[in-house]
């Protein structure tokens, strides 16, 4: 008798607890900087795994359209958080976007300037007498002159077109162009599923160019506000993060499965291992992802003030744009 | 009854345009200041003033390949569309068969295929050409083709009395009453092409307002993205007005010219 009320009770207990404990989760909305693709097969994995559930937190990851416009909605309080190119959101708030970077994902950049491999184009001087795509006043674009500084590069040495993504694309495939300024996780993914040819990207980074990408930014006034939510999001995002790079087959698949249109198996999962090899900076070899090194953020705000059109008297210095605490 | 001077400076055509853009600016500027919005979602109208000084000479060299773009493609869009919309005035067989597909063409989103138009005709000055034309085409077609079917027939059947020609029929009876529709559609098709010739350069371009405006919006230089935007409004205005001059010298026996239809008695 006493056993069966005990259940009973458990029983009425459960009903009223666990729909107000559903309830108590926090909403959160994760704008992306792009359309899906490998890059964002963490937060799938992560949503699957129920890393975010775990953290009391019910994550809607939603699709963006460039990392300008993120960084707008999440300083607008449109997104709680965005996943954005930090330099990006560095410009914004130097004119005034309330918004930090609380988790950088990429430290290493992921910029490259790539074409197909059988065109033999494998170190700068090979671009000499070449045609380079770009997108005009985008992130790739306005780091380049620096890149052509490293490796004694003029801007004279090849011819340039300009036009927006899908351009840059269509004029490499179309052989209207040679190269195109792109990341080795997306562009070289587009290319190879659309044309099954290898692609070679000569990567900023193996010659000086040092700068963090990628990142996770929120609204100053809502980290103010909720630092416990970032926090717990911050963890669940770890996490994540660690488990795609240990499981990137398990991080494709859950991010097909949750966007069937957002890649091929194959190509994504070489897009994933390559994002994963970008988590660690030049300066903190041994750090859990996201935890971003000083001197990786100093190079990226000194770079940005160079050649980035970025202000140097409004610039201020690196820790005004990011904070490592609110990480595991 | 007379006005004061002051009062006919005030009413006179070219100030109150300027008077309201004024208030306009105004209304911007008390918005921004009273909701408090953050210069990198809106800017203030005086740093836009500011870029638009600043930035002049550029702006003006980018607008140059714009301006061209826009006249190409309305020059094309003039030299399609005319004769195409005769052919549809004058034959029952031709409207059914082209009429619906030009249609269905004119719904298809221009931004959508623009990028294969550089694919197709490279990073020249061509695919602009074809974006401003393909927004500036339908305007004139269909205006052309209203203006020749509302030929008050019992004119016509006067002309087929006294046994003037076919050619003297259309040109002293249906091409002056098409005439004012078809500059109606003129008008129409050349604000269309500039914004044509703006989406070709942003799909793919070296140059032009289109150019400068990603360069813009990629710097979060929203005040230089505004000030572009003028510049490339103010294109629009600049074509408009010279269509609407020739139309004056080409059409003054018209009511919609005359001066005594505009202020009645």
């Amino acid at each position: 008798m006493i056993k069966r009320l005990t259940c009973i009770a458990a029983a009425l207990v459960a009903l009223v607890v666990l729909p107000a404990f559903a309830q108590g989760k926090e909403k959160v909305v994760l704008l992306l900087n792009w359309y899906v693709y490998s890059e964002h097969a963490p937060f799938f994995l992560g949503k699957e795994r129920g890393y975010f559930d775990q953290e009391g937190i019910d994550l809607d990851v939603q699709e963006g359209r460039g990392s300008g416009v993120t960084v707008q909605a999440v300083a607008a309080g449109t997104a709680t958080f965005g996943y954005a190119d930090v330099a990006t959101m560095i410009k914004a708030a130097s004119k005034g976007a309330p918004v930090t970077a609380v988790g950088v994902a990429l430290q290493t950049s992921p910029m490259s300037a790539m074409g197909f491999a059988d065109r033999n184009i494998r170190k700068p001087e090979d671009i000499k007498g070449k045609t380079v795509a770009v997108t005009p006043g985008d992130s790739m674009s306005q780091i380049w002159p620096l890149f052509l500084k490293k490796t004694g590069l003029k801007e004279s040495d090849f011819k340039t077109v300009s036009g927006d993504a899908q351009t840059k694309l269509n004029a490499v495939m179309n052989n209207q162009a040679d190269l195109l300024l792109g990341y080795v996780m997306d562009q070289a993914i587009k290319l190879q599923d659309a044309t099954h040819k290898d692609i070679y990207p000569i990567r900023f980074a193996d010659y000086g160019v040092n700068m963090v990408s990628s990142g996770i930014i929120v609204q100053k006034d809502y980290l103010k506000a909720h630092p416990d939510v970032v926090k717990r999001f911050m963890r669940a995002t770890t996490r994540s993060l660690e488990e795609a790079a240990k499981n990137p087959d398990a991080a494709v698949d859950a991010m097909l499965k949750a966007n069937p249109k957002s890649g091929v198996k194959e190509t994504a999962l070489v897009g994933m291992k390559n994002t994963a090899s970008l988590y660690k900076g030049p300066d903190n070899p041994n750090d859990r992802p996201l935890r971003v090194g000083a001197k990786n953020m100093d190079e990226t705000l000194a770079l940005l003030v160079e050649y980035g059109g970025l202000e140097k008297a409004s610039a201020g210095k690196a820790t005004d744009y990011y904070t490592n605490d609110f990480l595991p | 009854m007379k006005r004061a001077a002051w009062q006919r400076v005030l009413l006179s055509a070219w100030v109150r345009p300027v008077l309201l853009v004024a208030l306009l600016l105004i209304a911007w500027d008390l918005a921004i200041r009273l909701f408090r919005i953050p210069p990198y979602l809106i800017p203030s109208p005086w740093s836009v003033v500011q870029q638009l000084v600043n930035e002049w000479p550029r702006l003006l060299k980018e607008s140059i390949p714009t301006t061209y773009a826009t006249l190409g493609g309305f020059a094309l869009s003039i030299a399609f569309g005319i004769p195409m919309a005769l052919m549809i005035a004058y034959s029952r067989t031709i409207e059914s068969f082209v009429y619906p597909l030009l249609v269905f063409s004119q719904s298809v989103p221009k931004i959508a295929i623009a990028p294969l138009f550089v694919v197709w005709f490279g990073f020249g000055i061509i695919p602009k050409v074809i974006a401003a034309f393909m927004l500036g085409f339908f305007p004139i077609v269909v205006s052309t083709v209203m203006g020749f079917k509302s030929v008050d027939p019992d004119m016509l059947d006067l002309a087929r009395s006294m046994k003037a020609s076919r050619l003297a029929t259309f040109l002293r009876i249906s091409l002056p009453h098409a005439l004012p529709s078809i500059f109606a559609g003129l008008k129409v098709s050349i604000t269309l092409a500039v914004v044509g010739a703006v989406v070709g350069e942003f799909v793919g371009s070296n140059s032009g307002i289109g150019y400068l405006l990603q360069i813009a919006n990629g710097n979060f230089d929203l005040p230089l993205m505004f000030a572009a935007l003028t510049v490339l409004s103010a294109i629009g205005v600049v074509l408009f007005v010279a269509v609407d001059v020739i139309e004056r010298l080409m059409i003054p026996w018209h009511a919609s010219q005359r001066h005594d239809a505009v202020v009645p008695a």
